[in-house]
């Protein structure tokens, strides 16, 4: 618990930090797309673009989706900085998926 | 529709009496739904239907969304499927569909990343049939009963498409309004849907299927018991027993040759014989006369006892001067011993019929019905007598049953034991007479169907040389027109 914190209050400091951040999707349904677009707009607007978007389509790679246990998409997965956060669903309820990614507070 | 009818494609599921039920099986890449609480065995019958595909060279996906695989494994293996060996060879795949939990949700999702997996998975095997265990776990990440509804139809879309023969469980609690309306969908979705049902009656639990809707195709419509025997499960269709009874069949000895006497020659093969009396009469002796006599002419004995362990049989029978070791130690008699109320009547005949699959005795001794009573109620034991005897009488086995009777009554209550007299093809009373100076034993043969048989109450003794007649037993009255009847072998 408090790892997880100390964690926590490390990546909202390091503003300099990079992120990794892997979205499964599925084709080119409306979830997956809209999920897409709103992961590329949190990027600019939170990130400054210090980031890597990784996109795994599980229809085309699905043993990526085994590994990774994947059974419901869009799916966004914070691989770096640590602790590892799974958020499901198109990302469209932003505030929610910030706070998920610890970077609630640095919109300001 | 008269006569056009076409018969729908299926495919056998091999789960004993099943496919009798279901007119020939599963319909062939359709939907079945099978939904029932906690306990009824909807995972056995999904891994059941899934093994028999594999061994037969369907290979099959088995998605679980509550059990582990680990514990999917093994719930095969004791039942004697080796998944992992099935695994291996790549006829089965088990897909662990554990849905994400504490997860934050950020607006709509799909199920598409579990279909891309069971895809790679159904594609790699090539599957023809898969097994979706506990959906009701996978509708249960939505809270709109709407989406789950579309996901639905998008999964029976995509299963339907793959030309796959599916079988979805689900878990079912009878007083929940909303899963109701829900499963009321999923009913109206699937072609062919079964409920199990798991009841406790009288302290025992009993299991029972039924198949609710078959689209395309006719279907057994009663309520079938069912339970889970050593190889998976196995389902009672009793639908055309009475029919198939075999006819009485040559005598066979009593093992007392004075009874011979009293019966003409002895019982009738594949007759039902009912031996009633009071506690202490000697039923059991005389039940283990006959099995004693049979098994030394080679014929085998299935013995089932509700009231004794084996060991105390077979040490009692040593009394009288029957012993049984060397009929058990040359296969030719089994015991099968139970307390009445340990698994209930189904249970019980279960493991009966199991028992004559592998056994195949020529004679069933059943010790005793009164013992049966404790089942559960007098239905269950009544059920459990009547599909028994139905049983053995279509396989030709000979039947004898022991029944207690308390005090003295009429003959005619003593023969209904629970109920089910018209089955019953001979009676042999036995009871006690008090006089002055002692207590002494009479058998008397109340009925014999398809035979003659003495009018006489014959006095007995228990000796340990066994039952002895104490005056010289008396053959069958010879009546008018029965010119030509042996002697009785005098």
């Amino acid at each position: 618990m408090s790892k997880s914190l100390q964690a926590g209050r490390r990546a909202g400091k390091g503003q300099s930090r990079h992120y990794l951040l892997r979205l499964f999707i599925a084709g080119n349904g409306q979830n997956s797309q809209t999920a897409l677009a709103n992961l590329r707009g949190l990027c600019r607007e939170y990130l400054n673009g210090r980031c890597t978007i990784e996109t795994i389509d599980v229809v085309k790679d699905f043993e990526a989706a085994v590994r990774d246990n994947i059974l419901v998409t869009p799916a966004l997965i914070l691989v770096d900085p640590r602790p590892r956060v799974m958020v499901l669903g198109n990302l469209s309820d932003l505030p929610k998926v910030l706070a998920a990614l610890r970077l609630s507070g640095t919109e300001s | 529709m008269h006569g056009k009818r076409r018969p729908i494609p299926k495919v056998a599921t091999q789960i004993a009496g099943l496919d009798q039920i279901l007119e020939g099986g599963f319909p062939r890449g359709r939907t079945t739904l099978v939904c029932g609480g906690p306990g009824s065995g909807k995972t056995v019958l999904g891994l059941e239907f899934l093994c028999r595909g594999a061994m037969a060279g369907q290979p099959g996906v088995f998605v679980t969304f509550e059990e582990r695989a680990g514990a999917i494994r093994m719930n095969a293996r004791s039942m004697g499927w080796n998944l992992a060996a099935l695994e291996k060879a790549g006829k089965i795949a088990i897909v662990e569909a554990r849905l994400p939990g504490e997860e934050v949700r950020s607006g709509d999702f799909d199920i598409q990343g579990m279909l891309a997996i069971v895809g790679g998975h159904v594609k790699r095997i090539r599957a023809k049939r898969i097994v979706m265990d506990a959906l009701d776990v996978l509708l249960r990440i939505y809270d709109d009963l709407n989406r789950e509804r579309n996901e639905l139809f998008r999964l029976h879309d995509w299963l339907t498409d793959r030309g796959l023969t599916s079988v979805l469980s689900v878990k079912s609690h009878r007083d929940d309004a909303q899963q109701m309306s829900q499963y009321e969908f999923l009913d109206f979705m699937a072609d062919c849907v079964i409920r199990l049902d798991h009841r406790v009656v009288g302290q025992v639990a009993t299991r029972r299927l039924r198949v609710i809707k078959y689209r395309g195709s006719g279907f057994g419509t009663n309520e079938y018991p069912y339970v889970f025997g050593e190889h998976g499960i196995v389902l009672f269709p009793l639908t055309t027993a009475e029919l198939t009874h075999q006819p009485l069949g040559p005598k066979v000895s009593t093992g007392l040759k004075g009874l011979d006497l009293m019966l003409d020659g002895g019982f009738r093969r594949a007759s039902c014989v009912l031996i009633s009396g009071n506690s202490g009469a000697g039923k059991t002796t005389l039940a283990s006369t006959f099995a004693h006599a049979a098994c030394r002419r080679g014929e085998r004995v299935l013995s089932l006892n509700f009231e004794e362990s084996k060991e105390a049989l077979i040490s009692g029978m040593l009394s009288p001067g029957i012993d049984l070791r060397p009929a058990i130690r040359a296969r030719k008699l089994l015991f099968q011993t139970a307390m009445p109320e340990s698994i209930g009547s189904d249970g019980h005949l279960g493991r009966t019929i199991l028992a004559l699959d592998s056994f195949k005795p020529n004679h069933l001794i059943l010790d005793a019905v009164s013992a049966c009573l404790r089942m559960g109620s007098e239905q269950a034991a009544f059920d459990f007598m009547m599909r028994l005897i139905s049983v053995v009488k279509e396989r030709g086995i000979t039947s004898i049953l022991t029944n207690q009777v308390n005090g003295q009554t009429s003959s005619d209550e003593e023969i209904s034991g629970v109920g089910f007299s018209s089955v019953v093809d001979a009676v042999v009373q036995l009871r006690f007479v008090e006089t002055d100076q002692e207590v002494n034993r009479q058998i008397f043969i109340v009925k014999s169907r398809g035979s003659a048989h003495s009018n006489r109450r014959q006095a007995y003794v228990i000796t340990n040389r066994g039952i002895e007649f104490t005056d010289k037993p008396q053959p069958p009255p010879v009546r008018a027109g029965s010119a030509g009847r042996k002697d009785g072998g005098k």
